[in-house]
């Protein structure tokens, strides 16, 4: 039954071959280090998975926020649940984002013919963090409030652009409504579009290139 | 070059732990996830009496609106909501308070007293003085709710 309906959709649009490009290429014999990438691509799917269903019930703005984040810890079936995945998953993605980057980097493998895959890896790096920060200020309560108010004003301190930096994060002079909104916006919309560009890039090539093999003292 | 007995089965053996560990960790996370999105809408609503006003203005043999508003909470907000009903007696004993939902799909019904008819104005529903239904989509009379009147005041029972 099941290899007829492969069969029938195999004839339609080939995807046997697709499937065997992406988890039959032959890969050099390799450590477990080099698990990193997947880790990280997995907790980034757990934290898409959880992150929309928080936006279920979270309210972005400042008179609703921090009850809705009560409500869905405390009120909502498996919502504390759904949160604390979603929480811890953040700090798993920083870290292992760091120590994939670090394997890569240490391991040379960044260098021909990889050298776009590594830039858009580096981009990633960048968009994991930009999530963490916009995240962070999204409970609303007080420390992602002065944790904001700080990050915002260390981006401020950037010699000439920086108060132009601190006015555009904070959408005005003060951390207000605007800020909250536009942290949402940001953490829901921007950088999970910019995470999906530049995840197709990095496991397109990836694939297309074939991974590293662990370098050896005679190459 | 055929495949040794040996390469099969390893094969075959991560197939099923890969498929075994995928469908737990989905499962974790999916049921979970299904709990989440359905639970506020498992919560059962209390019921509860919720005082009207004064029995004595009701006419007899008119139906006559009450409205009050309560206090709900729902989600994460504490709202007041609008408690609506018809209150009718014949005889100034027995009291029939009626929603004025009406049961076809929920638009307020008003009663005109010169025609002595309720009428619902999103599909010309037509509901007599009891609530029968006269004409129109309605698939049964207006819902009546429990009443009890204690000292002068008229409770009903939402829920």
């Amino acid at each position: 039954m099941t290899t007829r309906l492969g069969d029938w959709l195999d004839e339609r649009f080939d995807w046997r071959k697709v499937w065997a490009a992406i988890f039959l290429r032959k890969i050099p014999h390799v450590n477990w280090l080099y698990t990193l990438g997947s880790a990280t691509l997995f907790v980034a799917g757990l934290q898409i998975v959880t992150g929309i269903l928080l936006t279920l019930y979270y309210v972005p703005t400042p008179d609703h926020a921090y009850d809705s984040v009560v409500y869905i810890t405390t009120q909502v079936t498996a919502g504390w649940f759904i949160r604390g995945l979603h929480h811890w998953g953040a700090s798993a993605m920083v870290i292992l984002t760091v120590l994939h980057l670090l394997r890569t980097f240490f391991y040379g493998a960044y260098k021909f013919p990889r050298e776009v895959t590594w830039l858009s890896g580096v981009f990633l790096l960048l968009v994991v963090v930009g999530f963490g920060f916009t995240g962070y200020l999204l409970p609303w309560d007080q420390k992602a409030y002065w944790a904001t108010t700080v990050g915002t004003r260390i981006a401020g301190v950037a010699p000439g652009i920086g108060d132009a930096i601190l006015r555009i994060a904070r959408g005005g002079e003060e951390l207000s409504a605007v800020t909250l909104a536009r942290f949402f916006g940001a953490h829901v919309w921007v950088l999970p579009a910019a995470l999906l560009t530049l995840l197709v890039i990095h496991l397109y090539l990836i694939i297309r290139i074939g991974i590293t093999a662990v370098p050896g003292r005679d190459e | 070059m055929e495949p040794s007995n040996t390469e099969i089965t390893r094969r075959h053996f991560m197939s099923v732990a890969i498929a075994a560990i995928s469908s737990f960790i989905g499962a974790a996370v999916g049921l979970p996830g299904i709990a989440y999105i359905i639970g506020p809408a498992l919560k059962k609503e209390t019921e509860d009496w919720v005082s009207l006003g004064a029995i004595s203005k009701v006419e007899p043999g008119s139906p006559t609106l009450f409205k009050t508003t309560i206090e709900r909470q729902t989600g994460w907000i504490t709202d007041q909501e609008e408690v609506s009903a018809y209150v009718l007696t014949e005889d100034g004993q027995n009291y029939v308070a009626m929603s004025n939902i009406c049961t076809h799909l929920g638009c307020r019904v008003r009663w005109i007293a010169e025609q002595e008819r309720f009428f619902c104005p999103c599909h010309n529903g037509v509901f007599g003085k009891d609530g029968s239904v006269i004409s129109g989509p309605p698939p049964r009379p207006l819902d009546r709710f429990e009443t009890k009147v204690d000292n002068g005041v008229l409770f009903i029972r939402r829920g």
